[in-house]
This record gives structure tokens, C-alpha cells and sequence, in this order.
């Protein structure tokens, strides 16, 4: 698969997952797999952006959700788009029992730590999609 | 019965994650609701508001809002505008960029200079709090009180309730005109609770319970104490 | 939602509170189910925590008196003791929330419940806990003083 993963965060700005999803993204689209991935924000999705539907329409997409309601999945679905992979913060943080974060505004340490950890699984599953063979 | 709302503002940052504008929302809504008028504002949540929120989406109807986006694109306030009703203060903080935006730094992490803006922003945003709080609010025609013309008011509207949360409307004769008022049954029910017995002094108290919810003209307020004292008189009447 | 429910809303949060279940203070909710009873959390309860990442009951078997904690829940804000509302014996837990824990939040007083208890005292504890129209102005209390810190 040559086509750029589209990564979609809810950016939620009422818990601090919703800051760990953005943090995560950035972390992903920037430093691990610039190359491979892009970014598109929520609101451009719903508010009808041509050019990003477009996108969505082409390419597919990993959400990355800051709690159960699962915004981001929802929203990629609703415009037609194709969820490949719907992620939940939560079940990061229960991976990572030791990293609980605060913060909303500006993440803490716990928070920058599992947005790397949320990060670095999203990556394995782009080299999925890559076709890329991920090591142990 | 559901309750009548508190007079708050809803803040809405778009929170785009494409350029440092976005974060800027971001922090300046959250230093607003954090710091600067915790007890006034409450957030909405785009993501959670676009996607079919509808907590969020009855605050947003019932209640006065500032969106707040980085760019021309303006998600916050046209997702208010499609979802709710228009805000009632739309704030881009592309159009008033003093500087380069690239002195902003990055979306993920904003410079000096960008930290700066959020808080400039967080303050303006701040100011429209107090300035919406404090006169009356027309949420039915969206604007100050102050800026109704009196021929306007002559006109009186039928107020339909669309938030979804079922506050219900009543309407009274007032000066010879029949005019909707928003919440009346629910103010009555909390005035009766509270063993308020129609009086002067509980005359008062409605008038200005009921402003928080709908426009009252200042040259007709005495007008519509009486009415609504009256009204309120036969509701306990009913009651006992 | 029926008709029956009671629903307090500060904000732009509405709890939800379903007549027909008792509740204690903390939130925990009581279905009777013949001498037995069902207990959860309420959607105050649940909305209070945050997202539950983690719960956990105690096992089938466990003796409770009225106040004694029977279940923990970790959130990312918080980690909570629930204490229970009555007195029996566990007779059931709810396994799903091991793998599932958000249930609580996605449907507290659905598939979110927590454990079953064999009742041994309910004359006197359904003294102790409050009605829904009771336990909503009570939520009404604690929603309006969160809302003020």
C-alpha cells in the first residue's frame, strides 16, 4: 500500500485524552511515520471540505478516539469514509497502568509518555498496512 | 420538568490540528474556563458536538457561545451555526495576527510568541463573556437587548422551544399584546417550591428571574411585572 | 427514555436517574430481583469517575454488610470504593466488565451493572437508601457544588 494513512484524533478538549489523542497523532504524522501518514482534521471532515472528503473518500483511514463515544470513528464513517483501524485511548491506558495522564491544556510527563506509547502502536499498524514486516 | 438553564457561555475552539492557530483556540479556551471565568463558561466539545453530542448541542441552543477558530475556514462557528444557532461571537485568530504566523511556532508546539496570542485571545475571549453576561441576552434574536429597536418589540414572535431539552414556553397578554415567555411554567414551579407568595417583592424577583431567559424592554417592564404577578397568582391559586 | 425517569441537568451534563431503583449516597443503584439484588453504578456515579478503565468486584461468596466496599473502579482521574448498599452475599459478578470495563459508562444501568447479592436484611436497609426523587436532588446538590469548585 502506497497511499498516505489518513489519522484522524478527536482532539477532545474536555479530558485529557482528548489531548492525548492529539499529542499521539502528532507524534505519529511527525516523527515516526511522516512519510506514510497524514493528518486531517475532524471539523473539515463534517463540514464538508471538498477536497478532504475527497480524500477520505480514496485513502483510509486510523482514528484515534480520547474516550468511548468514539467521535473521530463516527464522524470518518458518517462521511463515507473507511475506518481501518478505530483506536480508544482508554484501552492504551490499560496497556499502560503506570501512565496516567493530566493536563489538558499542557499534557504531563505521564501523558507525553503514553502519547508515545499510543504513537508506537499506530505505527505498527501502518507498517501493517504498508505491508511492512514489523519486528518483535 | 426539566430545569431551567443558569446563565452561562459556551466556548467552542475548532482545535484544528493543521497550524498553530488551531492550538491556539485550544489553549485560549481552555485558560478561559480554567482561569479566567471558571464559573461563567463551560466547554463544548467540537468533536463530540459535530459528531451528534446532544448535551452539547441543547447548552449550545439555550445558551449564549463564542466559537473560536484559527482560520477563514471558521469550524467552530459555522459547526455552532449548523447544529445550534449562530453564535454570538465568532472570533478568527488569523484575522488578527499581528505578526508573521510563523513566529507562532509549530501546531504541536507554539513559541514564545504563540503562547503570547493564546493568552491575548484567552482575554478577548473573556471580555465577550462579561459583555454577554451582562446585559440582557435575546437569544432569539441573537443579539443584546440594547440593540432591539422599539418597533421591533411591537412585533411580538411566537418563541418556539428547539433545544430539545423541553423548556417549556407560555404565552400572556401584556399592554393589550399577547407575548411568549420562555421557561414561565418552570419559574412559577420554583417560586411556588420555594413558598413565594405573590407579593411586590416576588414580583420583582420574576421579573428578573424570567430576563435571564427572554428580552424584557426596560419601558415595558412594569407592564410585564403586573402580568406576569397575575399570572403567577392564579397559577398558586391552582396550586392550593 | 421512559417517561418514568428522572433526569437533573446542570450544563450541558444530564444524569439520568430511573425510578423503580433505590440508591445509596455514593451512587450505587439497587434492582430487586425476588430476594435478591443488582447493583450498579448510577450515570452521576459514572460521569463523576470519568472513563472506567478498570473494575473490579469483590468475588462470589463475599459477605457485605451495608457500607462495606464491593467494588473498585480506576478511572483515569480517580480510583474509587464503592460501598454497598446492603447486606448479603455476592452471588454474581459481572465478568464482561474484565474485558469491558466502559460498559459502566456506555450503559450503567444496563450491561454495566456489577455484582448480584443474596439479600439478608432488606427490611432494615431499604431504610437506609433513598428513592429516585430523593437521590435526584441529591444529585441535583453534588452536580451544582462540582460545578462550583
Amino acid at each position: 500500500m502506497k497511499e498516505k494513512v489518513l489519522v484522524v484524533p478527536c482532539s477532545g478538549i474536555g479530558k485529557s485524552l482528548g489531548s492525548v489523542a492529539r499529542e499521539g497523532a502528532y507524534v505519529l504524522a511527525e516523527d515516526l511515520c511522516p512519510q506514510e501518514t497524514k493528518l486531517l482534521p475532524l471539523a473539515l471532515i463534517v463540514l464538508g471540505q471538498d477536497e478532504t472528503r475527497a480524500e477520505l473518500s480514496s485513502a483510509k483511514a486510523i482514528t484515534i478516539d480520547g474516550c468511548v463515544r468514539a467521535c473521530a470513528a463516527k464522524v470518518v464513517e458518517g462521511a463515507g469514509g473507511t475506518v481501518a483501524h478505530g483506536l480508544q485511548v482508554l484501552d492504551v491506558c490499560r496497556r499502560h497502568p503506570d501512565l496516567k495522564p493530566s493536563g489538558i491544556s499542557e499534557l504531563d510527563e505521564s501523558g507525553h509518555k503514553l502519547a508515545h506509547a499510543l504513537a508506537e502502536e499506530v505505527k505498527e499498524l501502518v507498517d501493517n498496512m504498508w505491508g511492512r514486516v514489523t519486528h518483535a | 420538568m426539566p430545569e431551567l438553564a443558569k446563565k452561562k457561555v459556551g466556548l467552542i475552539a475548532c482545535s484544528g490540528e493543521e497550524m498553530p492557530e488551531g492550538t491556539i483556540t485550544r489553549l485560549a479556551v481552555r485558560q478561559v474556563l480554567e482561569s479566567l471565568r471558571p464559573q461563567l463558561t463551560v466547554t463544548i466539545c467540537l468533536p463530540l458536538f459535530l459528531a451528534g453530542g446532544e448535551g452539547d448541542r441543547a447548552f449550545a441552543r439555550s445558551h449564549p457561545t463564542i466559537a473560536v477558530d484559527g482560520c477563514e475556514k471558521r469550524c467552530a462557528a459555522r459547526g455552532t451555526e449548523m447544529y445550534s444557532g449562530k453564535p454570538a461571537v465568532s472570533i478568527v485568530v488569523s484575522d488578527r495576527m499581528p505578526t508573521d504566523s510563523s513566529e507562532l511556532g509549530s501546531a504541536r508546539r507554539l513559541s514564545g510568541t504563540g503562547m503570547q496570542v493564546a493568552r491575548d485571545v484567552a482575554d478577548q475571549i473573556a471580555r465577550h463573556v462579561d459583555e454577554l453576561l451582562q446585559p440582557e441576552w435575546d437569544r432569539r434574536r441573537e443579539r443584546p437587548l440594547e440593540s432591539i429597536k422599539p418597533q421591533e418589540e411591537s412585533r411580538p414572535q411566537q418563541a418556539t422551544c428547539s433545544c430539545g431539552s423541553g423548556i417549556p414556553v407560555e404565552t400572556l397578554q401584556v399592554g393589550g399584546r399577547e407575548v411568549a415567555l420562555i421557561g414561565l411554567p418552570l419559574v412559577f414551579a420554583q417560586f411556588r417550591g420555594e413558598g413565594k407568595l405573590p407579593s411586590n417583592s416576588t414580583k420583582t424577583e420574576l421579573i428578573e428571574t424570567l430576563r435571564i431567559y427572554n428580552p424584557i424592554p426596560h419601558e415595558d417592564e412594569a407592564a410585564y411585572a403586573e402580568a406576569i404577578l397575575q399570572k403567577y397568582a392564579a397559577f398558586c391559586r391552582r396550586s392550593n | 427514555m421512559p417517561e418514568e425517569d428522572f433526569k437533573v441537568t446542570i450544563d450541558k451534563f444530564t444524569f439520568l436517574i430511573p425510578k423503580g431503583l433505590s440508591y445509596n449516597e455514593a451512587g450505587v443503584w439497587v434492582k430487586l430481583e425476588g430476594n435478591r439484588a443488582r447493583l450498579g453504578l448510577s450515570d452521576f456515579a459514572q460521569q463523576h469517575s470519568g472513563d472506567v478503565a478498570f473494575a473490579k468486584v469483590r468475588p462470589v461468596g463475599t459477605k457485605l454488610e451495608s457500607g462495606d466496599e464491593f467494588a473498585d473502579i480506576e478511572t483515569v482521574k480517580v480510583n474509587v470504593s464503592f460501598p454497598s448498599p446492603v447486606k448479603g452475599t455476592i452471588v454474581e459478578i459481572n465478568l464482561s466488565l474484565e474485558g469491558a470495563a466502559e460498559l459502566i459508562n456506555q450503559d450503567p444501568y444496563g450491561k454495566g451493572w456489577l455484582a448480584v447479592l443474596e439479600l439478608t436484611d432488606w427490611e432494615n436497609d431499604r431504610t437506609g437508601v433513598l428513592d429516585a426523587k430523593a437521590y435526584s436532588a441529591l444529585v441535583k446538590d453534588q452536580a451544582e457544588a462540582e460545578m462550583r469548585k
